[in-house]
Parts: structure tokens; sequence; C-alpha cells
């Protein structure tokens, strides 16, 4: 198993943020983590980093415990994509991609020639080796996306952590993302994903956690523990999750927020 | 997926092949400023004269006037020191904090160091205390500030960059306002004066001695930058990025402020306060070589020197009396702030 929590909990000294989180995933695998906004996946992914210890349980990357990981073994295991984001300095794509070889190279160094192809090359796996020299800040924000997945993919990580790799995206490049994150799964990479849209975990999910207040209320295959009932529970309102067939005769499941007729605005009035 | 559209994978770009061009450029004008330098002043010295006071040391036994050679070596040369150490310190620092705290905007008095030296200097001027001891007075007040800025933001549970602004403002007010109390206590007629002029921020009174004791902590401080300047990209980015990028951000965080209160307190010690030059500096030598720090830090160093130099120039020869330097930078500085301000709500 490439990736192991175990009843992982930790938070900023307060009290714990996560409580008891216990999930897996393997290589070829995506793991979509889904619940609402404060519901504890940025401080579970700051567990997974070791920027926070955990106060109980422990993370297992490629069977190592996280707590006798440096930060340099943790960077060659698991590589971290952020939500899309602008740099304040106008770093070409180049030079920000060839900044996930940090971990490959010593702290007085300079990034080397080969850092440089393994940056080159990773730009070539995402189809955008023509955005080498443009500067990163004045892409659009997929193209953004995709530079910062090309990072992580040379930083010759197993694990991909992508923190809501959809957020801020227009549809097509939200489908684009998620094609490329499904592409990278057959190869071989292990991708923990956050998501707010709960059908994703159907079309692309081969596991999904699904969190609430910190706690698990649900880990498995998404057919099997995503239903009107556990959406309802991590959401707090009513939800339909019904299959429809698109043209090529495919099943897909989409998941719909429902309200009885007559019901107004939840209660509250406007 | 795609065949390679780049042809000569891992080979020099073309802003890599200009930057050594670039380098060479700045170096050349950093050469040019020192002899300039030399020439210029209020007893100026013909280039001949500069060289044959230069090579009286060295045995030179040819006709130089020995006050040629006294305005060589005790004068012009460690005025010419200073502004090269100062403007090359306070441009890395002004790039070390920058990038650290991703505000272009930000000069390195940010955590207080600056506000912290001048009250080390107001006090020991208070208490009569000789130049040499005034020096170490601002050097160490500077490092204390930066260190209750420092210490103080650990305990916040904000982000470690926006607490340590926090602090730094903070103890930035605490030390201007003992400074004013120091002034409003001292003798108008000596005290005040003194403190007054120590603030003003000029190269008129360095001689060898107080080059050389602020030579220490300088070198140290741009050794260390020099040395790990390409890991600052890192700290560019937010904290997850870098730490899952593979470096212990708090440490290498620790390590640039060190490194960089070094250099901005010994500046201080050694020149008084010379504003703007870390802020604008980062910025032309950004327009020159690009974001990348490993090009970057170099490039500000030799472009800090020659212009404090310059301006110190300017400073010395602009009128018949001479002009303090902290006016002349601050003058040439504002503007450019200005100019930033207006271009970066352009874009």
């Amino acid at each position: 198993m490439l990736l192991e929590i175990k009843n992982l909990a930790g938070g900023y000294g307060r009290g714990d943020i996560v409580k008891g989180i216990t999930c897996q995933a393997d290589a070829g695998e995506i793991l979509c983590v889904l619940g609402p906004n404060g519901c504890g996946k940025t401080t579970l992914f700051r567990l997974l980093f070791g920027m926070l210890s955990p106060t109980a349980g422990e993370v297992y990357m490629d069977g190592r415990a996280g707590k006798e990981l440096s930060s340099k073994k943790r960077a060659r295991l698991a590589a971290y994509i952020p939500q899309n984001h602008t740099a304040v300095f106008s770093y070409t794509v180049l030079e920000l991609v060839v900044m996930g070889r940090a971990s490959h190279f010593s702290a007085m160094e300079a990034p080397r020639k080969e850092d440089r192809e393994q940056a080159l090359l990773a730009l070539e796996k995402l189809g955008i080796t023509h955005l080498a020299e443009k500067t990163y800040s004045s892409l659009s924000g997929g193209q953004r996306q995709l530079v910062l997945i090309a990072r992580a993919v040379c930083q010759s990580a197993k694990i991909l952590i992508m923190d809501e790799p959809a957020a801020n995206l227009d549809y097509a490049n939200r489908q684009l993302l998620m094609d490329v994150a499904s592409e990278l799964a057959g190869k071989g990479y292990c991708i923990v994903m956050s998501t707010h849209s709960p059908e994703n975990p159907f079309s692309v999910g081969h596991k999904v956690l699904m969190m609430k207040e910190g706690r698990l209320a649900a880990f498995g295959v998404p057919g099997e523990v995503i239903n009107p009932a556990s959406l309802e529970e991590v959401y707090g309102i009513p939800m339909d999750v019904v299959s429809v067939r698109d043209r090529c005769g495919k099943e897909r499941t989409i998941c719909l927020p429902v309200k009885a007729a007559g019901a107004g605005m939840g209660g509250r009035s406007l | 997926m795609k065949p390679l559209g780049l042809s000569g994978q891992g080979e020099k770009t073309k802003r890599e092949k200009r930057y050594g061009l670039i380098l060479a450029v700045l170096l050349a004008l950093l050469l040019g400023s020192v002899l300039i330098s030399f020439w210029i002043g209020y007893y100026p010295l013909a280039p001949g004269e500069v060289a044959k006071a230069f090579l009286s040391r060295f045995g030179y036994r040819g006709e130089v006037s020995s006050q040629a050679v006294t305005i060589f070596w005790s004068i012009r040369l460690p005025r010419i020191l200073s502004a090269v150490l100062i403007g090359a310190s306070l441009s890395v620092a002004g790039s070390v904090y920058q990038g650290m705290f991703r505000n272009p905007l930000v000069s390195p008095d940010i955590l207080g160091v600056s506000s912290g030296a001048s009250l080390g200097a107001a006090l020991a001027i208070l208490n009569g205390a000789p130049a040499w001891l005034t020096q170490i007075a601002a050097f160490a007040g500077g490092i204390l500030a930066v260190g209750c800025s420092y210490l103080i933001s650990r305990r916040s549970a904000h982000s470690q960059t926006l607490s340590l602004v926090l602090t730094g403002s903070m103890i930035m007010a605490l030390c201007n306002s003992g400074v004013t109390m120091i002034k409003y206590v001292s003798d108008p007629n000596d005290v005040l004066q003194q403190i007054t002029f120590w603030l003003m921020g000029s190269l008129t009174k360095t001689d060898m001695g107080s080059v050389i004791l602020a030579m220490g902590p300088m070198v140290l401080g741009l050794a260390a930058v020099l040395l790990f300047r390409w890991r600052l990209n890192l700290l560019t980015l937010e904290d997850e990025e870098a730490q899952s990028l593979g470096i212990h951000v708090r440490r290498y965080r620790l390590l640039f402020i060190l490194a960089s209160t070094l250099l901005s307190a010994a500046a201080v010690c050694l020149g008084g306060l010379i504003g703007w030059v870390g802020l604008m500096i980062p910025h032309m030598a950004r327009a020159l070589v690009g974001a990348d720090h490993g090009r970057l830090v170099p490039a500000c160093g030799m472009l800090g020197a020659a212009y404090l130099l310059l301006m110190d120039d300017l400073a010395r020869s602009l009128l018949s009396m001479e002009l303090p330097l902290g006016v002349v930078t601050s003058v040439m500085g504002a503007p450019f702030f200005v100019y930033l301000i207006i271009k970066r709500k352009e874009r």
C-alpha cells in the first residue's frame, strides 16, 4: 500500500481538528476526499506533509512512518499540488517547474542539467512544452494548474496530493484536470484529491473518504459509500444520487440537492 | 504524449546566456564607479594622481603629493568601501525580505532592524559613548529588535510571515517612540544634534576602523545568502508548497532572517539610515535578470553597490556643501516607489 493513514489525529495546539482518520490508497488509485468547508481537509494535508505533527495515529508512505521521514525524504514520496495560484514574482514556467527538483540536489546548489531535463520531461508528459519560457503568472487558470502538476511530476514522487484541482476553473478545464488525474493514476501514481463535487468520485475516484467535522464519515468505494444518507450526513442538506445514461450509453452518476415541493428557503426567510 | 517541442534538452535558455553578459556589464559599472569615485570630490584628484597615490603603498617612489596619498587611503578608500558594502548589503537584504514576504514593496527595515539600530545609537550617544561604541550599540540594537520580532511572532497563531510583519511593525513603533523620547530629553545644543546627524545617514565620518568593524557581519551575511540563494525561490511560495518540495521552511526562513539582519544591521551601524536602496535595487535587478533568485541575488549585490556609490558621489559633489546620503537616496527613491505602484496597478 503506497499511502496508509492510520487513526490519524492532529491540529494546531488547541484540540485536534482531524480526529481519527483511517484510509488507504494504492498505486494507480485516486482517493477523493469529500466534505464541507472546514471539515479538516487542509489540516489533513498538512499532517501528510509533516507541517503538523500528529497527536495520535500515523501516516505511512510506501511503508515508512511519517515521523521517521525528513522533509527531503518525504518530498521524494509525496508531492503537493496546491490550488492554482498566482506567483508574486514573474518566474518562467520552467523556473517554477524545476523547483520540484529541490529535494534532489544539495541546499547550496542550483538546479543541475539533469534537473532541467527532468523538468522539461514533465512538461512534455503534460503536453505543455510550449509554455516552458512563458511567465507563469500570465497563464490561464487551467494552464497554471497543469504547470503545478508538472512540477509535482518532476519531483519523482509516487503520491500526488491535489488540493481541489478543479477549484476556480471553468467547465472545460475542470474536465481536463480530471482527465489528467485519471491518466496519471493510469501510469501508476497514487492520487489524493480533495473535491467539492460529490460526483467526481463516481467518474474518476477509485476510493472516497468522506469527512465531517474532522471525523471519518465514510471510507470505501464510491458506489458503496456515497448515498443520500451519507451525503446528507456530511453536507447537512437532503441529496439524491441519480443514475443517468449519457449519449454514448455509459452509465453516469450525479448527485443533486433536493427540495420538497413548497418548501421555502430551508426554513429561513430572506 | 507529444513530440518534443524544445530542441536540446536542458540546454541553457536565452535568459541564462544573457545573464552572463549582464553580470559582466554590472561588474564593469561597479569598477567604473569605483574609479570615478576616487577622482571626484571637494579635492579632485586627476586619474594619474589616483594611480600614483595607490602605488605609493606598494613601493612606488615617483612624485606624488602627500595630500593625495592621505586623501586616497584615509578618506576616499574607506568611504568607497563603505558605500560598496552598504549598497550591496542593503540590496541583498532587500531581495531576501521581498522574496520571503512574497511582497515586492517590502524593504529590509520590515522587522525593525533600522529602528532598533537607531534606538541603540541614540541611547549610546545620550550616554556620551565614543563613536565605536555607538556603532556597536546600533548593531546590537538592530539585532535585538529583529530578535524580538522573531521570537514574539512564534507565539502567534497567524501564518509565520503575517505574524512577522505584525510584530515587526510593533517593534518598529516601540523603538521609534524610544528614539523620540531620547531626543525629547536630550540637550538640544549637543546630544540632540549628534543624534539627528547620526540618524540622517551619511558616510562623511567613515574611517577604516569602522569599515573593518562592519565588514565581518556583512561578509558573513552575504556569504550565507549567496550560498543558499537558490532556495530563496522556494520561500516565495506558500508554506505548504515549500514544505512539500522538501525543505524545512521555518529553518530556512530563520537562516535568511539571520543573514539579512546581519547585513542590514551592519549597514545601518556603518552609514546610519539610508532608505530606499533595499527596496529599489531588487526591482531594477529583477527587470534585468528575471525573478529567479539564483541570478537575482548576485545582480542585486553588484547593482546596489554601484548605485549607492554613485549616489554618494552625487551627495558629495552636487552642491558646495555635502548633502546627507540618506536624503539623496530618498529623493531618488520615493518617486521610483510611486512609479512602481502605478505600474503594478496597470498590470
